[in-house]
C-alpha cells in the first residue's frame, strides 16, 4: 500500500529540508511558497486538510540552541523551537513569568504540548491562543532572523491581523525574551465554561510589580476578544492604588479591557457575551495578580 | 490475507484466526475475550483490512440544502491523475433500475437523482487509485444547481403550504403518511387519550406546561465510517465495514442492487463504537454497488468529518409538556407533543413506525389517571436523522423530568418526594393499562438519592480541577450549588429471536459463533459467560466469534437494548442442545422470540452542580446513578455501560450540539463538536439495586440504553436548584445560564418550596 | 523523501512524500494497530512516541521522524508491558478503538503520577466514547504502580509538570 501524500499531487511532491544553521534555513525558505515548521502541528493540521500546499517544507527541529531556555543576566530567553511542555515546566519559567507557564500549559492537550512550540504558536497568530496575551501582558520581545539581518519586535508588532504576522516569508523567529523585573507577578486565566481542553471564549493575562503591598507598572492584556490579542493600557491607573480606591479602579479597568474588545459571534460564544466575560475575568485576573493568591 | 486470492471461489470469511485461549484472560482469570487483542493493536477493524487491489471512493456532496441538479460536470475530474471511474446516478439507475434505498421507508437514492435535499447528500462518486487522487478529483468534479426554497426547521415544515422535501412521501415503499396527511410529515406516533388528559389536567390542583429544546447531536463514535464491498462469483458482493444489523443490511442490499439476498454477503468485523449510528444502509449499498460497477473491490472511508456532517444524526426536538397534580401532589395526568426534526430522508430509521418509540417511555415510569404523547417527525432540507442511544428518550425525557421539578415547586413539594408518590411500585398498572409485577421505582430513586454525596465538599475529588488554571476552592459567594433528580422507566423485551452455532474442538475448547459483531458492548464477552455458566467450563475454554452472514441464518442486529437478552438466551438454548446430543458437534440453533412479559428497569440519577453566579458556567460535580438490575453476567462490562452512558448524558446535558444553521452542520468535526474527555466527566458514583427479575434463562435487564437518558433533567433541575432559573434548552451552556440569571436579575432567590439540597431525603 | 528511524525497537525504512503523515507511513507499513479518527489532532487514536513524546501522528509529519526513536501499540508489551497487562486485567476498554492511544499515552506518562486529577488531565486528549473514563483511569494508576514496583521511583526532579518521564 503506497502512502497517500497529504497535498495535491498536481502541485508536485515539495522537498523536505532538515537544515542544520539559520543559514541553510534562510537558503530553503528563499523558494517561493517554502514553509518553516517546528513542531508542525499547524502546518500538518493546514497541509493535511488541504489549506496549505507547499512547494518545500523547512524543518527547524535539526537546528541545534533553536530550542533551549535560558536566562541571561535578567530576563528569560525562550528559543523559538523550546516546546510548550518545556516551557510549562521549567521552573525558571515558572519562577520568572507563571502566566507564561501557565498559558503553555492550557493550550491543547499533552500530544499537542509535547511538540509546539513558543515561535510556531506565534507565527500562526490565532486569536485564540494562549500564548500571545499572556506574552503582551509581560511585555515579551520577539527576535525574528532572516537573510536581511536581525530585528526584535513587541507581540503587537509581531502579530497584525487575524492569523497573519508581520514576517516576510523568509524570515522566522529565533527567540522569544520575557523581561522578569523583581518582585513582579503575573497570571493568565483562560475561560473554557464547556470542554477544558477548548479553546478559551476569552483568556486575560495581567501583571503587577508591587512592593509592600503596593503595586506599580500594572499590564493587562485579553484574548479571544478580538482578531488579535489586545493590551489594556488603562491597567497602568492601577500604578500606586492602595486600600479602598483598588476594587473601583480594577472595575473600570475591567470595563475599559471589555470597551476595547471587539469579538465575534461563534461556538465558543456571542460577541455580546464574550464583552460581557472580558469584564468579569479582566477583574478577576488583575485582582489575583495584585493580591498575589493563587 | 486479501480476499481475493482466490476468486474463482466464494472469497473467505475475513474473520480472526482461532486464538489461543489467553486471548481473553489475566491473573488467571477471565476477562473480556477481546482485551489483550485490543490492549495490543491487533484487533483488525474495518479500516485495517488490507484488499489488494481495491479502489477508493471519494464522495462528491451536495453544497446546497435544497436544489435541482442541473448538470454534472466531470470531465475534469476524469482527466486528474490516477482516476478510474466518476459514478453519478445515471450509471448507478442503468445498472441497477433505480431501486430506492433505506432501513424501513425506502425515500433514499444512492447518488442524489434530479434533486439535492440536504448539505451533504452524495452527488457523484470519484473512483481512484489511491485515496489522495479520488479526493482532490472530487474537488475537481462540478456540480451546477438551481435553488429551490429549504426547509431548515420542523415547525415550520409542518405549517400549511410550506415548501415539500419530497413531492409524494406516501408513496415511497415503507412509508407510514397517507396523502392526507402534511407533505412534509414522516411518521406520527399517538398514545394515549388527549381528551382525557385535556378534561384531567383541567381539573388539576397544580398543572405546568413548557416547551422544552435539544439540538441535533451526533453518536460520537470514535472510529469513522468504512465499507469495503467486492465483487462475488455470479454476480453477488461482499461487504465488509462498519455494519451493526448485517442480515438488514444484506436484505436492503439486496433489493437495492436487485439480487437475492444470498448473493449479498456481510463480513464480521469488530465495530469502534456505534450507538445507533452504524445502522445505515444507504452508504454501503452505495458501496457495493460501486464495486459491481467498477468489477473490483471498491473502499469508501469517510472522513474529515463526513460523519458528522452527512451520515445520520440525533433528531432536534421541541417538546410540549403539559403535566398537573392534586393538592398532594400526586401526579394526575401527562400530555406530551413533540416535533422532531427528521431531516432530509426517512430512510435512516429503522422500525415500522418510522418514529421514536423512547417518547412512549416518558409516561411509562408513574401512575397517571390519563396521558397522551403525539409525537410528530417532519422533513426538512437537513441532514437526516437517524437511531442514538435510546431513541426519542433522551430528548422526551429531559422534557418531562424538568417539567415534573417545575410541577413540584408550584405544587410546592420537594421533587423527589413528588415522584416518590406516584413511580411505579410492585404490581402496578401503568398508563398503557400493563400490570407490572416487578417496579422498583421507590427503591431506586431512594438508592440514588442515599448514595448521593451527603454534602458535596469543597474537597471532594473534581477531576476536572488542575489547581492551576481554575480556581480549586468552590466556596465564595458566586458559586452556587444545587441538586436535582431525574428518573427513567424503561422495559427489557423477552429475548428476541436470533440464531447461534457451536463448534467443539478436537482440543476440549469451544468455538460458539455468533451472527453479531462486537460494538464494544461486551457482547461477545457475556455470550462467552453464558455459555461457559450454562455448560459448567472454564469460560477461557470457549472462543466467540462472529461468521458472515452466510454462516448463520438471521439476527435482527445489534439495538433496541436486546443483545444480552437474546444472545444469552440463545447460548443457553446451545448448550442444553449440544448435551442432548451427547457431546458431539458442530450444534445449531435458531430462537424465536421468547412470549414471556417484559420486565421493567428503572434509573434514578442525581445531579450535584455548582454555578458560577457571574459568568453561567455550569460544574457537573457528581453524579449519582442506580439501576435496577437482576443477575449481572458480566460486572465490570456492566459498570461500563453504566459509567459511559451517565458520561454521555452529561454529553447531552452540558457540551454536546451540531450546530446545525442554514441547513449546514457548523461543529463538523471533533474539534467543534466536543465530547467529553476524562478531564470534563463528573464524579461517577453508582448503585446497583440488585435483586431484580429479569428476563430469560439467564435474568439479565438491558442496561446499555439507561444511564444517558436522565441526565440532561437530573442537571437541569440541578441548576435550577441553584440558581431559581429554569432552563428549558439544551445543551446548558454557561452563556444561556448567564442570561437566564440576569433576566431573572442577578440575585435571584431559589424558588418557594424546598431545596433538595438541604436535609437529607425522607 | 527516504525516511530512516527506528520503530518499535528495529530500523525502518521508507519511501514517503514528505507531506504523508507519520500515521498513514506505520499504517502502510503494516502497524495498523495505530488508528485513523479525528484527524485533527482531538482524539487521540493516532498517539505514537516520538523521542519518548507522545505525539499525534496523524499531523505529524513523517519527515520529522528522520532519525527518531519511534513506538507505537504494537511495542507495548515490549516497552511498556506493565500498561498492556493494567489495562487488559481493569478491561480498560469496551469497543477498543481508542485503546492503542491509550495504552501508548500511559506508556508516556510521567512514572510517579499517582492520583486521579493527575491522570485525567494526562488522558484528557485520548477521548472514549464507550466506557465513562473508569476503567481506563483505573488501568493508568495500576500501570504507573507496576512500573513503580519492577523500575523503582525516579527523582521528582526528572519528571515535568506536564508529567513527563
Amino acid at each position: 500500500m503506497t502512502v497517500d501524500a497529504l497535498s495535491a499531487p498536481s502541485a508536485g511532491d515539495p522537498v523536505f529540508h532538515a537544515p542544520r544553521t539559520l543559514e541553510e534555513a534562510f537558503d530553503a525558505l528563499a523558494e517561493d511558497g517554502a514553509v518553516a515548521l517546528a513542531g508542525g502541528t499547524s502546518v500538518g493540521l493546514l497541509v493535511g486538510q488541504g489549506l496549505l500546499a507547499p512547494t518545500a517544507l523547512v524543518w527547524l527541529g535539526r537546528i541545534p540552541g533553536l530550542g533551549s531556555v535560558g536566562v541571561a543576566e535578567g530576563p528569560l530567553s525562550l528559543g523559538a523551537t523550546a516546546t510548550l511542555a518545556s516551557l510549562a515546566s521549567d521552573p525558571r519559567v515558572r519562577t520568572a513569568a507563571p502566566a507564561l507557564a501557565d498559558a503553555a500549559a492550557a493550550v491543547g492537550n499533552t500530544r499537542v504540548r509535547a511538540v509546539a512550540t513558543a515561535g510556531g504558536a506565534l507565527a500562526h497568530a490565532d486569536p485564540r491562543q494562549d500564548l500571545p496575551p499572556a506574552l503582551l501582558a509581560l511585555d515579551a520581545r520577539v527576535e525574528v532572523a532572516g537573510p536581511r539581518g536581525r530585528r526584535e519586535l513587541r507581540i503587537d508588532e509581531l502579530v497584525c491581523g487575524f492569523m497573519s504576522t508581520d514576517l516576510a516569508p523568509d524570515e522566522l523567529i529565533t527567540a522569544v525574551r520575557v523581561p522578569a523585573p523583581p518582585g513582579r507577578r503575573s497570571c493568565y486565566l483562560r475561560f473554557t465554561p464547556g470542554s477544558d481542553d477548548d479553546y478559551p471564549t476569552v483568556s486575560v493575562a495581567a501583571t503587577a510589580v508591587v512592593s509592600d503591598g503596593t503595586p506599580s507598572t500594572v499590564t493587562l492584556a485579553v484574548g479571544g476578544a478580538g482578531p488579535v490579542a489586545y493590551l489594556v493600557p488603562e491597567a497602568q491607573e492601577l500604578s500606586g492604588a492602595t486600600g479602598a480606591r483598588v476594587a473601583g479602579l480594577v472595575a473600570d479597568v475591567a470595563e475599559a479591557a471589555a470597551r476595547r474588545a471587539d469579538p465575534v459571534d461563534d461556538r465558543l460564544g456571542s460577541a455580546a457575551y464574550k464583552r460581557r466575560m472580558v469584564a468579569v475575568w479582566a477583574r478577576r485576573a488583575l485582582g489575583r495578580c495584585l493580591t498575589g493568591e493563587r | 490475507m486479501s480476499p481475493l486470492e482466490a476468486p474463482e471461489r466464494a472469497a473467505p470469511q475475513v474473520a480472526a484466526p482461532a486464538r489461543p485461549s489467553s486471548a481473553g484472560t489475566a491473573a488467571g482469570r477471565a476477562v473480556r475475550v477481546d482485551a489483550r487483542d485490543k490492549a495490543t493493536g491487533v484487533t483488525r477493524y474495518s479500516a485495517d483490512v488490507e484488499v489488494e487491489g481495491a479502489l477508493h471512493a471519494a464522495v462528491v456532496r451536495s453544497t446546497r440544502s435544497h436544489a435541482d441538479i442541473v448538470s454534472v460536470d466531470a470531465r475534469a475530474a476524469l482527466e486528474a491523475p490516477g482516476v478510474t471511474a466518476v459514478v453519478t446516478a445515471a450509471e448507478i439507475d442503468a445498472r441497477f433500475g433505480g431501486e430506492l434505498c433505506g432501513r424501513r421507508v425506502r425515500d433514499m437514492p444512492l447518488l442524489a437523482s434530479g434533486k439535492v435535499r440536504f448539505i451533504g447528500e452524495p452527488v457523484a462518486v470519484v473512483l481512484g487509485e489511491t485515496r489522495r487522487a479520488a479526493e482532490d478529483a472530487a474537488a475537481l468534479v462540478d456540480v451546477e444547481y438551481r435553488g429551490l426554497p429549504p426547509v431548515l426547521d420542523a415547525l415550520g415544515a409542518l405549517e400549511p403550504g410550506a415548501a415539500r422535501v419530497h413531492e409524494e412521501p406516501w408513496r415511497y415503499d415503507g412509508a407510514v403518511v397517507t396523502e392526507s396527511d402534511h407533505p412534509n410529515l414522516q411518521s406520527e406516533l399517538v398514545e394515549g387519550d388527549q381528551d382525557a388528559a385535556r378534561s384531567v389536567l383541567a381539573g388539576a390542583a397544580h398543572v405546568v406546561k413548557a416547551r422544552y429544546r435539544t439540538p441535533s447531536g451526533h453518536q460520537g463514535y470514535l472510529e469513522p465510517q468504512c465499507w469495503t464491498a467486492w465483487p462475488l462469483p455470479a454476480g453477488g458482493v461482499a461487504l465488509l465495514g462498519t455494519v451493526k444489523a448485517p442480515y438488514r443490511l444484506r436484505e436492503q442490499t439486496a433489493r437495492t442492487l436487485r439480487l437475492p439476498p444470498e448473493a449479498v454477503e456481510v463480513q464480521p468485523v469488530p465495530l469502534g463504537g456505534d450507538f445507533g449510528g452504524k445502522g445505515g444502509v444507504v452508504d454501503p449499498t452505495l458501496c457495493a454497488a460501486l464495486a459491481i460497477l467498477a468489477g473490483r473491490p471498491v473502499r469508501l472511508a469517510l472522513r474529515a468529518g463526513e460523519d458528522f456532517t452527512a451520515t445520520d444524526a440525533r433528531h432536534p426536538a421541541v417538546v410540549e409538556v403539559e403535566v398537573g397534580c392534586d393538592d398532594e401532589g400526586r401526579l394526575l395526568a401527562l400530555r406530551v407533543d413533540a416535533v422532531f426534526d427528521g431531516g432530509a430522508y426517512a430512510a435512516v430509521k429503522p422500525i415500522p413506525s418510522v418514529n421514536l418509540h423512547g417518547i412512549a417511555e416518558c409516561a411509562l415510569g408513574y401512575r397517571l389517571d390519563a396521558f397522551s404523547i403525539r409525537s410528530r417527525i417532519a422533513y426538512t432540507t437537513t441532514l437526516p436523522k437517524g437511531h442514538m442511544r435510546a431513541p426519542g428518550a433522551p430528548q422526551a425525557v429531559f422534557a418531562v423530568e424538568s417539567a415534573i421539578d417545575e410541577l413540584a415547586a408550584a405544587a410546592g413539594i420537594p421533587a423527589h418526594e413528588l415522584r416518590r408518590r406516584s413511580v411505579l411500585r410492585d404490581g402496578d398498572r401503568d398508563a398503557y393499562g400493563h400490570v407490572w409485577e416487578e417496579a422498583r421505582g421507590v427503591q431506586t430513586l431512594d438508592a440514588a438519592l442515599e448514595h448521593a454525596p451527603r454534602d458535596p465538599a469543597p474537597g471532594d475529588p473534581a477531576p476536572v480541577d488542575a489547581g492551576m488554571l481554575r480556581p480549586g476552592d468552590l466556596s465564595g459567594a458566586r458559586w452556587r450549588r444545587g441538586r436535582g433528580v431525574a428518573l427513567y422507566a424503561r422495559p427489557t423485551a423477552a429475548p428476541a429471536s436470533t440464531s447461534v452455532r457451536l463448534v467443539p474442538e478436537a482440543d476440549g475448547r469451544f468455538v460458539v459463533e455468533l451472527p453479531l459483531p462486537e460494538t464494544g458492548t461486551g457482547s461477545h464477552s457475556v455470550a462467552r459467560e453464558a455459555f461457559a455458566d450454562a455448560l459448567g467450563v472454564d469460560p477461557r475454554l470457549v472462543e466467540v466469534r462472529q461468521v458472515s452472514t452466510g454462516g448463520l441464518p438471521y439476527d435482527p442486529g445489534v439495538g433496541a437494548s436486546r443483545v444480552t437478552a437474546g444472545v444469552t438466551a440463545a447460548v443457553r438454548q446451545l448448550a442444553d442442545r449440544w448435551r442432548e446430543t451427547g457431546g458431539v458437534g458442530p450444534v445449531e440453533v435458531e430462537t424465536s422470540a421468547a412470549g414471556e412479559p417484559p420486565a421493567l428497569s428503572f434509573c434514578a440519577q442525581v445531579a450535584d452542580v455548582a454555578v458560577d453566579a457571574e459568568t453561567g458556567e455550569v460544574r457537573v460535580l457528581a453524579l449519582t446513578t442506580a439501576v435496577d438490575v437482576a443477575a449481572v453476567l458480566r460486572p465490570t462490562a456492566h459498570r461500563m455501560q453504566v459509567d459511559g452512558g451517565a458520561v454521555m448524558g452529561y454529553g447531552f446535558a452540558c457540551l454536546e450540539d451540531l450546530l446545525e444553521a442554514d441547513g449546514q452542520v457548523w461543529a463538523a468535526n471533533l474539534a467543534e463538536f466536543r465530547i467529553p474527555t476524562a478531564a470534563d466527566a463528573p464524579v461517577l458514583r453508582t448503585v446497583l439495586v440488585e435483586g431484580g427479575r429479569g428476563v430469560g434463562p439467564c435474568n439479565v435487564k438491558a442496561v446499555g440504553e439507561l444511564s444517558n437518558v436522565p441526565t440532561a433533567a437530573a442537571v437541569a433541575n440541578a441548576v435550577a436548584d441553584a440558581t431559581g432559573c429554569r432552563l428549558r434548552h439544551l445543551p446548558l451552556t454557561a452563556e444561556r445560564v448567564y442570561w437566564a440569571l440576569e433576566e431573572a436579575g442577578a440575585a435571584a432567590t431559589t424558588p418557594a418550596g424546598h431545596r433538595l439540597g438541604e436535609g437529607a431525603p425522607a | 523523501m527516504r525516511l530512516h528511524a527506528r520503530v518499535n525497537g528495529a530500523a525502518f525504512e521508507a519511501d514517503v512524500p514528505a507531506t504523508a503523515s507519520l500515521l498513514d507511513t506505520l499504517r502502510a507499513a503494516g502497524l495498523t494497530g495505530t488508528k485513523e479518527g479525528c484527524r485533527v489532532g482531538v482524539c487521540g487514536l493516532c498517539t505514537v512516541l516520538v523521542d519518548d513524546r507522545p505525539v499525534s501522528s496523524c499531523l505529524f509529519l513523517a519527515g520529522c521522524a528522520e532519525g527518531a526513536d519511534v513506538w507505537t501499540v504494537e511495542g507495548m508489551a515490549t516497552r511498556a508491558p506493565w500498561a498492556v497487562e493494567a489495562f487488559v486485567e481493569h478491561e480498560g476498554m469496551q469497543c477498543g478503538i481508542c485503546t492503542p492511544g491509550q495504552v501508548v499515552a500511559v506508556a508516556s506518562m510521567d512514572r510517579d503520577i499517582a492520583t486521579e486529577p493527575e491522570v485525567r488531565r494526562y488522558l484528557s486528549g485520548n477521548l472514549c466514547r464507550c466506557t465513562g473514563y473508569g476503567t481506563i483511569v483505573e488501568a493508568a494508576l495500576d500501570a504507573k504502580r507496576r512500573e513503580r514496583e519492577a523500575l523503582g521511583h525516579i527523582d521528582a526532579g526528572n519528571h515535568d509538570a506536564e508529567g513527563r518521564a
